[in-house]
């Protein structure tokens, strides 16, 4: 089974040397992205299966023993997350094929968007902190390809800020690896596991919210988010909905992965995480509900929810640690789905923004379906998967009698709910005010390309699924949050038995 | 770590920053350049102490300075240098749009600032609604 | 009953999935929900009137505590036959009011039957949680109903004011839920019966499901959406917003009163809120023009009034509550429908231009003068039978505090009551009629049969239960019994006997003649009074500040972290990161280390530091790159100092590279720039670039010293001493990079070949555009690159 576990990382970069060789054959490139992502798919569930199975599947790169070799490790919480990564890669790049604008015009789509997929995975899969920089660093150089592929105006003003403040970010990640190193003597997961609860108290703190600050960048947490709702929108649709499913995600992943597998309970800053999360969910939904334009309210909410996600970890408690995993997967879904939608909207009137926009359920009522079952979902309404989200995030803060917290999750719901109403009413009801920009495309009975709808509707039931399966899928996330909150068995899994 | 060493990481971090916060992006990338070198340094000095080039055979093993944080560090310059790269072509291609490298403000936001006061809202338009039905109400 | 609801959402489904084909036609074809509910509730009716409930355990999220368990007593028959026999009725009359279909008529049947499955729900939840699924689930299909002309602002304007009171109240629910069944270890109704808890979460967790209720049932203060939701065709109105989903607030009290009455203040506070709303709904019904909201707001009262009723915990009261929230459902629906034929006829509600009607429509007259009696609590009508148990319940029964007052409350309310009532009648008789309009209600046709049918039959139920009590008294009892086990509720009857709440209901009566005879100077001094007061902001009104506050506030918050530039996003970001992770650091301050390693070091760093100043301060950007590389130089000899040649040989060549890059790209730049930032930047940036070195230094002493604590050798011994005989490489370092780590030199491959890539694709981008003299073109056509 370990040899599959390199395998996420390999195949798309693989395919990526492929796209690049053969890059003037565009068909070809098109079936090498699908076919590697769906390879991915298949060995991303098959190492699922095994790694509930059995807890951790571990592969040591180049066969040499951690902490000699890079340590690729799959627990429950990467497997889940690699799957539903690899669902939203696939269908997001079948969606850009159908729309055709930027991936059939850029020879450099496909190539760059496989190593995203590399960078993700390698992201998720890696039990080493040097090797999670690298693969933080394949993603995001593929992102800033990406956001900027066309080269307009908006797209390089906002891509300078995201390279600029990505790349602050890298160099603080290298500085807090060497402080690490420095004090360790070691960069692999496991064994900083060892080493660093013998560091005194305020050491392993410092490292801890020097950790959270470097992540929180790429998370967007607040106060250090600012970046990411003026960048994302501007990109090419597909490249923003995938953006804003996944990249941040992989931050909290971050996030989640090295607080509770490097730092002892009594280091983690669980107030500081507390405080930051009511922060980020209600800045994140004002900035929201200030917005007027689809792509930026929803990019807002991607802060918001991170909120929710860091509250639940906060917590750390088992019910916390796993609404905090239910949250993420069930919110890349969302995300993603969400914004495929605004793609779709963009593209059939001619504009993103609300005022240029209108009366959709009259023209394109599937794409209003197609809208309304994520949002609700989002606005964690009964019964869609957002609402077992919200509902064990709140769960587990009543558990650990965290009224206030709760209280402004239910409060942020309202604004979000808010806010879906306010894309509803101003896309699919009533007139647009205003001209639209853009030049609105016929979409036909389906609102939009077969491909580019039929990825969108794929998308929003796997959101459903999540509904129907919420009690399996819950209870996977509770074993996953009690080997997140025991590292002892991530440690043994990698680096074998100790004495 | 020696003082010095430190004192230089944190010259190049402190001096990077005051470029990071200047309005040209060929002065910001300039400071990533130095804010980058701070982090190499540390990288490098976080192997604890100096010593010989480890090759093996030719010193001994004993003396030498800590290779992986030199493995790390060759990596780190090269990825650096790398989105360096990538933004300068960036820059390059504002400067083909706006004839400048300024990194302006994002429009939306200041134009969400903007009508933050002259907003007209949803609020505004049940009350006016309401205020119709009471003035029928009155008739 | 999993089926039925099932049904319910796969008939409401397909129709809206059918777009407009179905027209009118597809209220025919929702009423098929109802219907079968109908058929099964009276098939299940024997049993579970004999104290048999129909029970169905599902869980949904085990873990969480989320089940779906439904559980249909006789309370929630009484339900059913509200949601599904008035369900089926309007669906019925929705044929005949939407004759002419437009635009969207079939999605309002659609969402209509999947509110139809939400609210049956609701009503057959046994679980809270369960409940607060179908719950929002009313909401958000009342949200969709409302708003479903959706050209109209004024629609859409009413259906955000209704999801967002109801909203509120539901996630407020929603945290008392969860705080209640957290506290008393379940959320099934059923168990919290047997054994009710108690506590300071527990009274905080009820207040917060009341207001929850309070939204719902459109309680003051927050009662203000449901008037506006008055915009929505009336058999929506009919449906909706009179007889079902209005009604949730009070189910839910009648449910959670027996168990709770008596712990914290839930009697208090729903006696007053019940209290205040009946006055001010009664109030506000009497000077209503539009017959509609006059309904409305009588229904408000109502609504009141069965929270007075309910939310005491004590059965006898209760009873006349199940009987009034019959009673209500039949003969409101019957008057919303009779508006509704008004004004599909003649083509106005507005009472002021009714002038009667001719002959042909006394049937219509009837119903509305039946149910107009029915509500104003006239006998021999069921009307009068609910409100007759009322009065006798608290006259007789009302052995707490205040019951007094709420006896007085109730008669005032129902005099209220009484005076709307008559006020209906007359508006449709045409004695508002101003002499000017045009009377075009004589010369309307007359309701079709079919269009008339609904109402005729609710009215026929109205008459028969009031003249035959025995018909409901089943009913009425098995439901009491099941909100409160082990209680022996009375008889149903149209005569009681002589008794005080016969007294009562005569003062009733006789007052409410005298305020309908005096209406013309009573209404004058009503307005009067009511501007006297206006300072007194509205529920409306504190409604509209709540809501303008939140986007002013967010748009404020947003205008002040979000703006925009980038130095100050880095500027936040920066003395977060130094900041942060600082202050746990400085306490763990340590001793000093030695000065320098090696002698060399001291020129080298002095050139890196000056070098590094020089880049800072330098005001033309060939020369700042120059100092750069400088710095890289001055890094490369520190390296080797450090035993680190290979690493000072890749950096001489990525230097050297990136130095040629940079001048390649800077000669396009001005040479120089000149400082825009205002006076207030300078000091800001030297104080964050300050701190981020300060802290950088202290952080680099505190983790060096930490090494100490820390027995473990660092890893790359075990590199050192299997690099040669296992790897068969003497370099470490080379062995490091292509063999032990080589997975991070193929992501920085990957790294720099997508930087390549993308670098040359943005310089492609604008190739075109490179011809000398033609640069400022750039800026006029900046989206020209997108498609090359």
């Amino acid at each position: 089974m370990s040899q599959l576990v390199p395998l996420p990382i390999v195949l798309p970069l693989l395919g990526a040397a492929l796209s690049v060789v053969f890059g003037r054959w565009h068909g070809f490139q098109r079936l090498v992205g699908v076919v590697c992502l769906s390879t991915s798919l298949v060995i991303s569930i098959v190492l699922l299966v095994a790694a509930d199975d059995t807890g951790f599947v571990v592969a040591q790169g180049g066969g040499w023993p951690a902490p000699i070799g890079i340590s690729l490790v799959v627990d429950r919480l990467s497997a889940i997350m690699l799957v539903v990564s690899a669902i939203m890669l696939l269908a997001v790049l079948v969606y850009a094929i159908g729309q055709g604008e930027v991936e059939r015009v850029h020879a450099g789509f496909h190539p760059t968007y496989l190593v995203l997929a590399a960078g993700v995975a390698a992201s998720l899969l890696t039990g080493d902190l040097f090797n999670l920089f690298v693969s933080f660093e394949m993603m995001l150089a593929a992102s800033y390809v990406l956001i900027t592929m066309g080269g307009r105006a908006a797209q390089v003003r906002s891509g300078m800020t995201y390279v600029v403040i990505s790349l602050v970010a890298s160099t603080f990640f290298i500085i807090v690896l060497a402080l690490i190193y420095s004090a360790t003597g070691t960069i692999n997961l496991a064994d900083l596991s060892e080493r660093i609860p013998e560091l005194s108290g305020e050491v392993q703190l410092m490292f801890a919210i020097a950790l959270l600050v470097v992540f929180g960048i790429k998370a967007g947490l607040f106060p250090l988010f600012f970046w990411l709702p003026d960048s994302y929108p501007t990109a090419p649709a597909p490249v923003t909905a995938i953006f804003a499913g996944l990249l941040t995600k992989v931050g909290v992943y971050a996030i989640i992965r090295t607080q509770t597998l490097m730092f002892p309970i009594d280091a983690r800053p669980a107030t500081l995480i507390l405080v930051v999360a009511a922060l980020t969910m209600t800045v994140g939904v004002f900035g929201a509900i200030a917005q007027d334009d689809v792509k930026r309210i929803l990019s807002f909410h991607i802060v918001s929810q991170i909120g929710y996600m860091i509250f639940a970890l906060g917590l750390f408690t088992v019910a916390g640690v796993a609404a905090a995993v239910f949250y993420t997967f069930n919110n890349i879904i969302l995300k993603t789905n969400l914004l495929l939608v605004a793609g779709l909207v963009e593209r059939r009137g001619g504009s993103s923004r609300l005022s240029e926009v209108g009366g959709m359920v009259r023209t394109a009522p599937l794409l209003g379906l197609l809208f309304a079952l994520p949002a609700l979902s989002l606005a964690g309404l009964p019964p869609f998967g957002g609402f077992v989200a919200k509902f064990a995030v709140f769960d587990a803060g009543a558990w650990s009698e965290q009224w206030v917290l709760v209280g402004v999750a239910a409060f942020v719901s309202l604004l979000t709910m808010y806010s879906m109403t306010k894309i509803w009413a101003g896309a699919f009801w009533g007139e647009r005010e205003e001209e639209p920009s853009g030049r609105p495309e016929p979409g036909g009975r389906l609102g939009g390309p077969v491909l580019m709808v039929g990825s969108t509707a794929a998308v929003v039931l796997v959101g459903l699924a999540v509904m129907i399966w919420a009690a399996p899928l819950y209870a996977f996330t509770e074993r996953a949050a009690v080997d997140l909150l025991d590292p002892s068995r991530y440690v043994e899994a990698v680096l074998g038995e100790r004495p | 770590m020696s003082l010095l060493i430190a004192f230089v990481a944190s010259m190049l971090v402190g001096c990077g920053t005051w470029l990071l916060l200047q309005r040209r992006l060929s002065r910001i990338i300039i400071g990533v350049g130095l804010l980058g070198h701070g982090a190499n340094l540390l990288l490098l000095v976080s192997g604890g102490r100096r010593g010989t080039a480890p090759l093996i055979g030719v010193g001994d093993a004993a003396d030498f300075a800590d290779p992986l944080p030199q493995a790390l560090a060759l990596t780190a310059i090269v990825i650096t240098f790398g989105v360096t790269t990538f933004l300068l072509a960036l820059g390059f291609r504002a400067w083909q749009i706006s004839n400048d490298d300024v990194v302006e403000d994002d429009v939306e936001d200041r134009y969400i600032a903007r009508r933050a006061q002259i907003d007209r809202e949803v609020a505004d338009e049940i009350e006016a609604e309401r205020a119709q039905a009471a003035e029928e109400d009155r008739r | 009953m999993f089926v039925l609801l099932a049904l319910h959402l796969l008939i409401g489904v397909g129709i809206v999935a059918s777009g407009d084909r179905l027209g009118r036609r597809a209220f025919a074809v929702a009423a098929l929900a109802p219907l079968a509910t109908v058929v099964w509730a009276i098939t299940q009716a024997d049993a579970v009137l004999d104290g048999r409930p129909v029970v169905v355990e599902v869980t949904w999220v085990e873990q969480l505590g989320l089940g779906l368990d439904l559980r249909l007593d006789a309370f929630g028959l009484a339900m059913v036959a509200l949601v599904s026999g008035i369900g089926f009725l309007v669906c019925v009359y929705a044929v005949g009011y939407f004759s002419h279909p437009k635009q969207g008529t079939a999605r309002l049947a659609g969402l209509m039957t999947l509110f139809a499955g939400a609210m049956l729900g609701v009503v057959m939840a046994d679980h809270l949680l369960a409940l607060f699924v179908a719950w929002e689930l009313t909401s958000v299909t009342s949200y969709l109903l409302i708003g479903n002309d959706d050209r109209s602002p004024r629609a859409r304007a009413a259906a955000l004011q209704a999801i967002l009171i109801t909203g509120t109240g539901g996630l407020v629910m929603l945290v008392g839920i969860i705080a209640v069944g957290h506290t008393a270890g379940t959320y099934r109704i059923s168990e919290l019966l047997a054994d009710p808890p108690s506590g300071g979460v527990i009274s905080g967790g009820l207040v917060c499901i009341l207001i929850g209720a309070f939204t719902k049932s459109a309680q003051a203060p927050f009662g203000s959406w449901l008037p506006g939701a008055m915009v929505a065709p009336t058999p929506i109105s009919a449906y909706l917003h009179s007889a079902t989903m209005v009604k949730a607030g009070v189910y839910l009290v009648a449910r959670l009163s027996p168990i709770f009455a008596t712990t914290g203040n839930w009697r208090l506070l729903v006696l007053v809120v019940g209290a205040t709303t009946m006055i001010i709904g009664g109030l506000r019904a009497l000077r209503q023009y539009d017959l509609k909201l006059l309904l409305a707001y009588g229904t408000v009262s109502q609504l009141g009034f069965l929270m007075l009723l309910f939310g005491t915990g004590q059965y006898q009261i209760a009873q006349a509550g199940v009987a009034l929230l019959l009673a209500h459902g039949a003969f409101k629906a019957a008057l919303f429908m009779v508006v509704g034929m008004v004004d599909h006829e003649v083509g106005t509600r507005d009472i002021r231009e009714l002038h009667g009607f001719g002959s042909a429509w006394s049937p219509t007259l009837v119903v509305g003068v039946l149910g107009a009696a029915s509500m104003a609590g006239l006998p021999p009508l069921f009307g009068f039978i609910a409100k007759e148990k009322a009065l006798d319940g608290y006259v007789e029964h009302g052995d707490f505090i205040g019951s007094g007052a709420i006896v007085i409350v109730i008669v005032i309310g129902s005099i209220l009551t009484f005076a709307y009532s008559a006020r209906f009648v007359l508006g449709l008789f045409g004695v508002f009629g101003t002499d000017d309009a045009d009377p075009r209600s004589r010369a309307a046709h007359a309701p079709s049969v079919l269009f008339l049918a609904p109402a005729a039959v609710l009215t026929v139920s109205t008459v028969a239960a009031g003249l035959a009590p025995v018909l409901v008294d089943r009913l009425v009892r098995a439901s009491t019994l099941a909100l409160q086990p082990g209680v022996t509720p009375s008889p149903v009857e149209l005569w009681a006997g002589f008794n005080t709440a016969l007294v009562l209901s005569l003062i009733v009566i006789s007052t409410g003649l005298v305020l309908t005879a005096y209406r013309v100077p009573l209404g004058r001094l009503q307005r009067r009074a009511s501007d006297a007061i206006s300072w007194i902001p509205s529920a409306e009104q504190g409604f509209l500040a709540c809501l303008r506050g939140m986007t002013d506030g967010s748009k404020r918050v947003t205008a002040l972290v979000q703006n925009g530039s980038l130095p100050i996003y880095l500027a936040v970001i920066v003395t977060v990161a130094a900041v942060a992770p600082l202050i746990p650091a400085v306490s763990v301050f340590p001793s000093l280390p030695k000065l320098i390693d090696a002698p060399i070091q001291i020129p080298l760093g002095i050139l890196v530091v000056v070098a590094a100043l020089g880049a800072a301060v330098v005001r033309r950007r060939i020369a700042a790159a120059l100092m750069l590389g400088a710095v890289g130089y001055g890094m490369a000899g520190l390296f080797i100092v450090q035993g680190a040649p290979d690493l000072a040989l890749t950096q001489l060549v990525i230097e050297t590279l990136a130095t040629v890059l940079f001048v390649l790209v800077l000669r396009f730049l001005p040479t120089k720039w000149a400082d825009r930032s205002p006076a207030i930047a300078r000091p800001i940036r030297i104080g964050v670039s300050t701190l981020a070195g300060v802290s950088v230094f202290v952080m680099a002493l505190v983790s060096s010293a930490a090494r100490d604590d820390v027995a473990a050798p660092n890893i790359s011994e075990e590199m050192i001493a299997r690099s040669a005989p296992d790897a068969k490489g003497n370099n470490v370092v080379n062995v490091i990079l292509v063999d032990f780590r080589g997975l991070d030199t193929l992501g920085e491959i990957t790294v720099l070949l997508v930087a390549a890539v993308g670098a040359v694709a943005l310089a492609r981008t604008g190739r075109r555009r490179l011809i000398p003299g033609r640069r400022e073109q750039g800026h006029a056509r900046p989206d020209q690159g997108a498609g090359s």
